[in-house]
């Protein structure tokens, strides 16, 4: 028996039938896109053998976590032209929920709740990227180099997290880099092949003409320099500095989510890059459970001084131009989280409502438990938290007249509340 | 689903026709464009919105999420018109079928852009061509006109 079938979860809280019932002001195919990436897809064989190859992405390996695993989709697309952002969950028995299923119905690709019996929405996959099949002159495969959604290029310059040098201070929630978190693993090799390497795919994947919208960085932390993430603003300037010859523009469009750089550290990015927005993700937004959550962050730097350094970055990017990431949900991680999700969710959106006013705006990502991450076997929040949530913080920035292009629908698709500014 | 004839579809792809679409925001509030790519595919209608920020795409994201349906006119060069309701059934945003119209759009104005493919799925189809209208109303209607229209000439 596996453990979504023993615990009963169905009936200790709604369904997605109800939910939206319960919440008109939620858009259905948002709400559903919240279930399936709180709950994950598993695909049946019908719908792995729809999937080929040569038109469709996939991912030989998974970038952004470096594990090895058969190639496979790691996304799909909606009938409303958002994205989700999930591949097939093969094994979910140690899951808290089952999973929603990817199957084949009436020559349709589908979403499908296999328990009830229902068909919920049609879905396509992505298509391949263009440069996937392309090799660097230094003969790097360009996909191994940077990885891409619908609409956005990603290069990761470090693949190592450096809050894992230090035994338990890694972020709990996280398997991003996973494969990177001995003490000795520095992570991939950044030689100046490499940035070379970033040239010539960025020049490449430009070829691919009305693709992408946002060239996304994302990295670990680099924590060593004379101030602490000096090493890390230095590697983003280098990368940027790659990738900017494949640009007629000193500015274009770039998603950098990074640490939580000092003012000084902002003005360079600002004045020697092309970036015109910022990310830094205070994760969870409370200062007690940033501790117990992330505490490499809280040691090093600390709740107060991260968000401080979110309202100096509107200072030089402008409010609506900032953004801070949160894993939302994982305020009710267990022992010491919030055991009320009503409790719970009026902590959050008021210290939401406190940075709003700042000028900060929210990308909220579902928190699941990932394979991978130390919360692997949590419980995460019902399907009617995350709708709330997400209604919520899309409160939150129209009341503060905020914009959220940079990390929209669009430019990256993980984030239910800022699928919501579609309508704004 | 209405379904477009032949002679319908060709009044909708020539380029003379003029092409409204009239949405509505989820405030009701309502909001009417000219859409010189609305053309049809199939039974869709379909049209290549260009501006992320447009209202009319705003709207028609509203109304994919919330089931509301949207109006289209279409007056051809001959001045007959047809009101089409239609819901919005897709959009796409990324992709090839994306790239290939970015591309064609592109070759007409290089500094172009292409926000979204929407296809629309007709639901209704009704002419609306003043004289079918005004010949439908006589008929129906013989009581709905102005009383000095039947004024009997006098005699001079």
């Amino acid at each position: 028996m596996s453990r979504n079938s023993e615990n009963g979860w169905r009936s200790k809280e709604l369904p997605y039938d109800q939910v939206i019932e319960k919440y008109p002001e939620i858009p259905p195919i948002v709400a559903l896109k919240i279930d399936v990436s709180r709950r994950g897809i598993h695909y049946t064989q019908a719908a792995l053998d729809r999937v080929d190859p040569d038109k469709h992405h996939v991912e030989p390996y998974n970038y952004m976590i470096g594990h090895g695993k058969n190639a496979a989709p790691i996304g799909l697309f909606l009938r409303d032209g958002s994205v989700i952002c999930q591949g097939d969950t093969p094994d979910y028995s140690k899951a808290y929920r089952d999973p929603y299923t990817l199957d084949v119905v009436d020559g349709r690709l589908v979403l499908t709740d296999e328990e009830i019996g229902k068909v919920y929405e049609e879905v396509t996959f992505w298509d391949r990227p263009d440069f996937y099949d392309k090799k660097t002159s230094n003969g790097t495969p360009m996909c191994l180099v940077a990885s891409a959604r619908p609409q956005r290029i990603t290069i990761a310059p470090q693949t190592k997290c450096h809050f894992w040098d230090t035994p338990g201070e890694g972020c709990k929630y996280c398997a991003l880099f996973s494969a990177h978190r001995s003490k000795d693993d520095e992570g991939e090799i950044r030689d100046e092949k490499w940035f070379q390497d970033v040239e010539e795919t960025t020049r490449e994947a430009l070829k691919e003409k009305g693709r992408y919208c946002s060239f996304h960085m994302t990295a670990g932390s680099t924590l060593s320099g004379a101030e602490i993430f000096d090493d890390e603003v230095d590697l983003y300037i280098k990368t940027l500095h790659a990738a900017e010859k494949a640009f007629k523009t000193e500015k274009f469009p770039v998603k950098l989510v990074a640490s939580a750089f000092s003012k000084k550290q902002l003005q360079r990015m600002y004045d020697e890059t092309a970036i015109t927005t910022y990310t830094t993700d205070l994760e969870v937004l409370n200062p007690e459970l940033f501790k117990w959550i992330c505490p490499g962050k809280s040691r090093l730097v600390g709740y107060e001084e991260w968000k401080h350094r979110l309202y100096d970055a509107v200072e030089i990017f402008g409010r609506g131009n900032v953004d801070c990431g949160i894993v939302g949900g994982v305020e009710t991680a267990q022992p010491n989280g919030f055991a009320d999700e009503d409790e719970a969710l009026a902590a959050v959106l008021a210290e939401a409502e406190e940075m709003g006013r700042h000028g900060v705006s929210f990308a909220d990502c579902v928190w699941n438990a990932l394979p991978g991450s130390m919360f692997v076997n949590q419980k995460t929040p019902s399907l009617e938290y995350y709708v709330k949530l997400a209604l919520g913080l899309a409160e939150v920035r129209r009341k503060n007249g905020l914009k959220i292009y940079t990390d929209d629908y669009r430019r990256c698709g993980n984030h239910p509340n800022t699928d919501l500014a579609r309508i704004d | 689903m209405a379904e477009i004839s032949r002679e319908l579809a060709d009044i909708i792809n020539d380029k003379e026709s003029l092409k409204v679409i009239a949405t509505t925001d989820a405030q009701g509030n309502p909001h009417v464009v000219f859409k010189g790519t609305l053309h049809t595919e199939g039974q869709d209608l379909v049209f290549y919105d260009l501006l992320q920020s447009s209202q009319v795409n705003k709207n028609l994201v509203s109304s994919i999420w919330f089931g509301r349906k949207v109006a289209i006119n279409i007056l051809a060069k001959d001045k007959r018109s047809f009101l089409i309701t239609a819901k919005p059934r897709r959009s796409v945003t990324a992709g090839r079928v994306f790239e290939e119209v970015y591309a064609s759009l592109k070759d007409r104005n290089p500094d172009g852009d292409l926000n979204a493919i929407w296809y629309l799925e007709p639901e209704h189809i009704e002419e609306k061509t003043f004289a079918v209208r005004r010949a439908e109303e006589e008929a129906a209607f013989p009581i709905l006109k102005h009383l000095d229209r039947l004024v009997k000439e006098e005699r001079s």
